[in-house]
């Protein structure tokens, strides 16, 4: 559906470029479909008279630029926020790979095998087949948990090196800005061709970064990078750098420190960068894949689950028993990781190299002693209520990983379709409005956002109509 | 587990007639404009009616599991997210373009803020 929004959406704009370029001059017709490119029309301004050297007043033709600043800010947030959710969509598609709740997918599939492996194992306790199994599942289980670190990894690895290819874009199009600053300060004359570069510039600036531009003396523009950093000022570059935020991972060593957006002086300025690019990247680096594969703040959902299985399962074992009469032998634990890095459990998650079926505690030492006690526990884990881990089964748990990674890429892929919409609404009003009045202006926002207002609460009515709806389909 | 399909063929034409309007209100917003709106604003209340069609007709026949019903509306509920953002950012886009157009028409208020606008109609007089 996006696809073809997008594609009709294109079209459009097309046809609204090509109608515009027939009425108006040889210059405008060539340049009509050139990136950021804007009408030309002559202006007539009487000179001033010069008492010093008694020229006549007179008039003068001057070119002006019918570029609509505030359409171009408009074109540019809308730019920005859409290289946010485009970036945001990017890098988190890979995601659903690791994060697939389908009986297919390593880590729900792992967990079954070894849950019915437990099963298969509390008809028989002795069977050294069942013992066997047991171990084979729990082998499975903790590749699947170490794939997944690091393909993890691999993805944070991926948004660190965009961070920093981002950052090298951003500079680039500031030193494009300041090369054109300093043409402005050689020749003030406005020139269209110039003009329309600087623009096209700016776009794709937006597009990596929230930049605010001011324009200034002479025809130089001011680039502010967060609205507060000067990116480029005058004909100088403030260039920013992308490097580690050393501080974030006191509260755990291994895990990797977050990555952190510095000015010219080294201030850290992450915080200032809020749409763009730049921004969907610091946030998945930041933020979501921290909450996965753990971080300077936090353990990871991932490895929480991973401990979480391994000690409940150690535990289990651990009060069983592998004796059947007192003196009563207590269990081996099935899994080990390496625990003084909390952010890296998942990735250390393996098998007990010295445990040997004989070692697994199926038994229950009691009172009453139950052969098979500890191994039907431990088959009935993933199903009991409350669950083990925060209230919730393994399996359920990771379900609920599944569910934050889907709601974020769901939340991604809303934001592009909805801001693809929106630049081409911002650039078609863009090229509407070069040339009219302020007044014309202001009446078509005023009259298009009370329409839109009417709209959208249509839109509310029917999202509630549609809740209701969903509640009426059992599933 | 295979579902059975309960609804009617009245309900289904109701949702498809919905996303089918819901598709025409996506390719009319392409371009701004106040026809466009209004035509929007139109079809979407159509919507409205044939999902109400649809809630009608499952609480008199009732309803079953249909993963493939649900999944329709399940889709049509991320379409209307999608116009839902749309709107709400649309509104941001006009109202702050709004207030750069005020504050360069009228300038600021002693407060700071863009000077209200006021839209009169030019009266020309002849003769």
């Amino acid at each position: 559906m996006g696809s073809l929004f997008t594609a009709l959406t294109s079209a459009g704009q097309s046809l609204l470029a090509f109608e515009q370029a027939m009425d108006v001059t040889e210059n405008n017709v060539t340049n009509a479909n050139s990136p950021g490119y804007a009408d030309q029309l002559p202006q007539m301004l009487s000179q001033p008279f010069q008492t010093g050297t008694g020229l006549a007043g007179g008039v003068k033709e001057v070119t002006q630029d019918t570029r609509d600043s505030y359409a171009d800010t408009a074109v540019q947030q809308q730019l920005s926020l859409q290289g946010m959710y485009q970036q945001l969509q990017t890098t988190l598609a890979p995601l659903q790979n690791v994060f697939d709740v389908s009986s297919s997918s390593p880590i729900p599939s792992a967990l079954n095998q070894l849950f019915q492996s437990f099963s298969q194992w509390s008809t028989q306790p002795n069977n050294a087949n069942y013992q066997t199994a047991v171990i084979d599942a729990a082998q499975q289980t903790a590749t699947a948990f170490q794939q997944a670190a690091v393909q993890l990894g691999q993805i944070q690895t991926d948004a660190t090196n965009d961070i920093q290819t981002t950052v090298t874009q951003i500079n680039q199009d500031a030193a494009a800005v300041q090369s054109y600053n300093e043409s402005m300060a050689q020749n003030s004359t406005p020139n269209a061709g110039l003009s329309a570069q600087l623009e096209s510039t700016l776009e794709n600036l937006s597009s990596l970064a929230n930049v605010t531009v001011i324009p200034g003396n002479g025809g130089m523009v001011t680039v502010l990078l967060g609205g507060q950093t000067p990116l480029v000022e005058g004909t100088q570059v403030n260039a920013v750098s992308a490097g580690n935020d050393t501080a974030s991972n006191a509260g755990n060593p291994g895990a990797a420190p977050n990555i952190s957006i510095f000015d010219s002086n080294g201030n850290d300025i992450t915080s200032q960068i809020t749409s763009g690019s730049l921004a969907g990247l610091l946030n998945a680096r930041n933020t979501l894949l921290p909450s996965l594969i753990g971080g300077g703040q936090q353990v990871g959902g991932l490895n929480t689950l991973a401990q979480g299985l391994a000690d409940t399962i150690n535990n289990a074992l651990a009060q069983g028993t592998t004796s059947s009469a007192p003196p009563y032998q207590a269990g081996s634990p099935l899994f080990t990781y390496n625990s003084s890095s909390p952010a890296g459990i998942a990735s250390t998650l393996a098998v007990s190299s010295t445990i040997t079926g004989s070692q697994l505690a199926a038994a229950s030492a009691g009172p009453p002693y139950t052969a098979n006690g500890e191994a039907l526990t431990l088959a009935g884990l993933d199903s009991s209520t409350p669950g083990p881990l925060d209230g919730q089964g393994f399996t359920q748990y990771f379900g609920s990983l599944v569910s934050a990674v889907g709601n974020a890429v769901n939340n991604a892929n809303t934001g592009v379709t909805a801001q693809t919409a929106l630049v081409a609404q911002a650039k078609s009003l863009q090229q509407q409005v070069s040339g009219v009045s302020l007044d014309e202006e202001a009446i078509r926002l005023v009259q298009l956002q009370s329409s839109y207002d009417a709209v959208g609460k249509v839109v509310t009515e029917i999202n509630d109509t549609l809740t209701s709806l969903m509640n009426m389909i059992p599933t | 587990m295979e579902t059975t399909i309960e609804y009617g063929g009245d309900a289904r034409e109701c949702l498809q007639a919905a996303r089918q309007r819901m598709r025409q209100v996506k390719r009319l917003l392409s371009k701004p404009s106040m026809e466009a709106a209004d035509e929007s604003a139109a079809l979407l209340r159509d919507v409205e009616v044939q999902l109400g069609c649809v809630a009608a007709i499952l609480r008199q026949n009732g309803s079953k599991p249909d993963q493939e019903f649900r999944s329709g509306v399940e889709e049509l509920q991320d379409e209307v997210a999608v116009l839902a953002r749309y709107f709400a950012e649309a509104d941001k886009m006009f109202s702050g373009w709004l207030l750069a157009v005020r504050s360069r028409r009228g300038g600021y208020t002693n407060r700071g803020q863009a000077a209200p606008l006021v839209l009169v109609k030019k009266l020309s007089v002849e003769g």
